[in-house]
């Protein structure tokens, strides 16, 4: 019970934080139910059926952690845990569906992360052997010690756990088994995930692999995008000195509807452009849909974060159209 | 996630409604009170997009009411202004000199072998790198993990977004009818 109690605190401090990944058992060497560090709570429904279901047939297999969740599961449990707005709630869902394409390339994913995750798998790595032995039977008693002392408790995550109040985890074949250092793996998971997203989002960091320079990305771009703000402000403070911008007027000029490809050196007439790829939900006959892409070219501002911002939409609209052909 | 068009219209609105408080002022105001004016409405817009939810868009309001709380009270309704405003941030933000110091004298107490040294120098730079986003994105100080600021930079970045979206449209507008 002790234990438990423990480990409970640490997974609160997990799902405080933002999503829960509910972790796939490949499949076990025995039966065993419970493992290292968290217990769910979804006992009650499971019982103290053995977890047969998620696990493949017999053998000695490498078993995993980390697999990530049913959709379902994590979108029933995040609007609980956390009340959302649109903003938020729509980049989970599209979490969800992007994570859940990925349940079989964990692996890979995890080879791909950081050069820190790197370094210390290489570490890893060199001690397998023994480690796998140890870790071995490091569950082994655990989980006898385990089955003893909860035998009501269910170590399964299933479809039906959706208010799981743990987190269950089974650690790899060669990796530590104590709750600290898979606490921290659940949490740098986490981090990468989110992180894949911030590439999605800052245009030109596809060929970026590491965390740090990634990170410089982000900056640079956030950066970037406020330092356009201010110069849009000043802009407009010069050009209406009344700050009466009609917006009946701006609805009512004409757009044109033109896919927006990607042109550096046009100059594109300085009135509203349509992207076909937007939602067509008009407010009023003459709303305008804002496009990101924007060829501003009459002014004679030679401000540097000017060009900044032009290339970085001339990204937007590749991104963008990369969205819109998602559906989003 | 790109900025939506209902995302765009609601900041236009709301932007909107911040300078209307502004244009009564504005006979002879100079060309850097307008910006400010424009400036400090739009990022309440955008914070208030958020309506509370996110740490950044409570951060920014707080700053921006530093500056103008009249704006920020008028722009948000009227009781949720008064729970932004007076709000307390979060967490207090730990002397990092004497963090540091403590943390370098424990440090020369470890012995440490070629691989780990590797593995702390880029750990040390992630986290040079985490705390420069900490300084860019609003409220960054008060973030505890690192999960959550690179949540919030998610969901700032997106704002940015909308935020220049639609002032750029809205410039590209005006200079046409300028012009004309």
């Amino acid at each position: 019970m002790m234990m438990m109690n423990g480990e409970a605190t640490e997974a609160e401090l997990f799902l405080n934080c933002a999503d829960m990944s509910v972790l796939e058992r490949q499949r076990a060497q025995l039966n065993y139910h419970h493992l290292p560090g968290f217990f769910s709570n979804s006992s009650t429904i499971n019982g103290g059926e053995i977890d047969d279901g998620f696990l493949a047939s017999a053998g000695l297999d490498l078993p995993e952690i980390y697999g990530e969740v049913h959709g379902d599961a994590r979108i029933s449990v995040s609007p609980g845990n956390i009340t959302n707005e649109s903003g938020n709630s729509k980049k989970r869902k599209f979490g969800c569906v992007d994570t859940e394409t990925k349940v079989f390339n964990e692996k890979k994913k995890m080879m791909m992360m950081d050069r820190e995750v790197e370094v210390e798998e290489e570490e890893e790595k060199s001690k397998i052997t023994e480690q796998s032995t140890k870790s071995i039977m490091k569950m082994k008693n655990k989980a006898k010690k385990e089955q003893n002392s909860c035998s009501n408790d269910s170590s399964k995550v299933t479809k039906d756990s959706q208010r799981t109040d743990y987190i269950h985890v089974r650690a790899r074949r060669g990796q530590a088994t104590d709750s600290h250092s898979i606490a921290e793996r659940a949490r740098r998971e986490k981090i990468s995930e989110r992180m894949k997203f911030l590439q999605d989002l800052v245009p030109g960091c596809e060929k970026i692999t590491g965390k740090a320079g990634m990170l410089d990305e982000i900056i640079n771009y956030v950066q970037s995008l406020q330092r356009q703000v201010e110069f849009l402000s000043m802009k407009l403070a010069t050009v209406s000195p009344r700050l009466d911008f009609n917006i009946d007027d701006i609805f009512a000029k004409e757009v044109v509807s033109a896919p927006m490809m990607n042109l550096p050196n046009s100059v594109m007439p300085p009135h509203m452009m349509v992207n076909s790829g937007y939602p067509h939900d008009m407010v009023n006959s003459g709303y305008v849909h804002f496009n990101p892409m924007q060829q501003v070219v009459t002014s004679s501002d030679p401000l540097a974060c000017f060009n900044n911002g032009q290339s970085a939409t001339m990204w937007d609209s590749d991104v963008q159209n990369l969205y819109s052909s998602l559906g989003v | 996630m790109q900025p939506t068009s209902s995302m765009k219209e609601e900041f236009l609105k709301k932007w909107q409604m911040g300078l209307q408080i502004y244009r009564p002022l504005i006979d002879n105001t100079s060309v850097s009170e307008r910006r400010k004016a424009i400036k400090l409405s739009a990022d309440v817009a955008m914070a208030s997009l958020r309506k509370g939810t996110t740490c950044w868009s409570r951060a920014l309001i707080q700053k921006t009411a530093t500056e103008d709380n009249f704006l920020v009270r008028q722009m948000l309704s009227g009781i949720k202004a008064e729970t932004l405003i007076n709000k307390k941030l979060p967490k207090v933000m730990c002397h990092r000199k004497i963090v540091r110091r403590s943390k370098m004298i424990l440090r020369r107490r470890q012995s440490r072998s070629a691989i780990e040294e590797v593995a702390a120098k880029a750990r040390k730079l992630i986290k040079k790198k985490t705390q420069g986003l900490r300084n860019v994105v609003p409220g960054g100080e008060f973030m505890s993990n690192d999960v959550l600021l690179i949540q919030e930079t998610l969901d700032y970045i997106v704002s940015l977004q909308t935020q220049v979206n639609v002032m750029r449209s809205i410039v590209d507008a005006a200079e046409a009818g300028s012009e004309r």
